[in-house]
């Protein structure tokens, strides 16, 4: 089958599936992949998913903000199809209490077991990963770091939403609205595929050393030996109590060679900075500047076609921070207007998962043609 | 003084790990500065710092490499 996307604004959480499960319902899917806003009850939407999708796999999660090909939406239900001609096998983990536990490594056993292979054996080019978090879980950064630990195949996802409400947020998975979890697929392709990340910004040549952070808490307490808020004050040239406004403007990177791994900035608390995702002391971080969203994310889709030879499904997690930038510059309809033309899904996540868990990114999944 | 050490030990964590895709090798040493190594500012010259060391042992005991 080809890959099929649908998308629903209908109010009502029961019409709504109706609605995308009549768009998709010509063959039979190998894997849905669904993001819904948190307007919708989350178990019942589960359970009417599973009945309306019976035998595939059926995984997503809650948002702040959908994606659909050409749109970015708010209230609604977004879904992919994937059929067997993209998806030669998945298999599924869950990590519950994901706060309190690390499982991580037997989920990982798990999901290679299912393949007949040992985590470590799997092969990055043949295997993808995808991973959804409880957004308000605080347990990104860990796991993220012990599945790179566990195998070298690329894990790409993000971190469930709740309309900026803050209060729950839930991972689906088959008729299951859960939270406090981490979802594992694990993805055996019959289509090459690739990563996107891309996150628009340049580095300013300005570093500073994490000289004492509170890891736990996502919070840097000195940069360079002096108070993070005044050094961050002096290196964007405001008042301490006037930086926030920069945050969005000018994050700090965390440089891979010339790589950025995005940290961004959250709120100003006694001379200290609390972040988004968590930083270690001993790094080096760099002051990033933004460029153009826009025509940073269309090249990074763009070569990434080019590369596959043509994009036959792309999942995207951006950042809600990027979500709330368009939105303030009046430019959600151009940022849409990026995926016109692809079969596309994705949501405005509370972070975004590649490698580790990073802000104001766009991760992206893209299946491209056969091998 | 001794030096160099914590360079080696990087390169053998990246070398055993990837065993011998670029890309891989590549993810590994995201994965290394993630975890708060400084990958870059440690060369065969800079010097044995045990603090570094010893996280370093710690992380390829994660990895499931031997040094």
């Amino acid at each position: 089958m080809a890959v099929m996307t649908a998308y629903s604004t209908a109010a009502s959480f029961g019409t709504a599936v109706t609605e995308v499960a009549n768009q998709l319902a010509s063959e039979k899917p190998k894997l849905i992949v669904y993001f819904a806003s948190s307007v919708y009850p989350p178990r019942e939407l589960a359970s009417a998913m599973e009945k309306a999708f019976a035998g595939a796999t059926i995984l997503g999660c809650t948002t702040a903000g959908e994606i659909a090909p050409g749109r970015m939406l708010k209230n609604s239900l977004v879904a992919m199809a994937l059929g067997e001609d993209i998806i030669e096998d998945i298999a599924v983990e869950v990590i519950e209490n994901v706060k309190d536990g690390d499982r991580t490594r037997e989920a990982l056993q798990a999901l290679a077991a299912h393949f007949g292979k040992e985590p470590l054996d799997l092969d990055p080019t043949e295997y993808v990963g995808l991973v959804l978090f409880d957004g308000l879980s605080g347990a990104e950064e860990m796991i993220n770091d012990k599945i790179g630990d566990a195998t070298n195949v690329f894990f790409v996802g993000g971190s469930a939403g709740d309309d900026l409400n803050f209060s729950q947020t839930h991972v689906f998975l088959q008729d299951r609205a859960l939270s406090n979890v981490a979802v594992l697929a694990l993805i055996k392709a019959a289509v090459p595929f690739d990563i996107i990340k891309t996150q628009s910004f340049i580095p300013t040549g300005k570093k500073f050393n994490v000289t004492e952070a509170l890891e736990s808490q996502r919070t840097i307490v000195k940069l360079d030996g002096e108070p993070a808020a005044e050094v961050y004050a002096r290196a964007v040239g405001r008042k301490v109590e006037e930086i926030s406004e920069e945050f969005m403007r000018y994050p700090l990177g965390l440089m891979v060679e010339d790589e950025p791994f995005i940290r961004s900035p959250q709120r100003v608390q006694d001379n200290k900075i609390i972040f988004y995702c968590a930083v270690k002391e001993g790094m080096v971080l760099e002051l990033m500047e933004a460029q153009d969203m826009i025509e940073d994310t269309e090249a990074a889709v763009k070569a990434a076609d080019k590369e596959l030879g043509g994009i036959q499904a792309l999942i995207v997690f951006n950042c809600i921070l990027r979500t709330l930038q368009l939105e303030s510059e009046g430019k959600t309809e151009s940022f849409g207007r990026i995926f016109a033309g692809y079969p596309a899904v994705g949501f405005s996540t509370y972070g975004e998962s590649y490698i580790g868990h990073i802000n104001q990114t766009a991760t992206m999944l893209a299946f491209g043609t056969k091998r | 003084m001794v030096a160099g050490k914590i360079r080696e030990m990087i390169n053998t964590i990246v070398e055993k790990r990837s065993g011998g895709s670029a890309m891989v090798a590549r993810s590994i040493r995201a994965r290394l500065v993630i975890k708060g190594i400084n990958v870059d500012a440690y060369t065969e010259t800079s010097e044995d710092d045990p603090e570094v060391i010893a996280k370093l042992q710690q992380i390829a005991k994660e990895l499931g490499v031997s040094l």
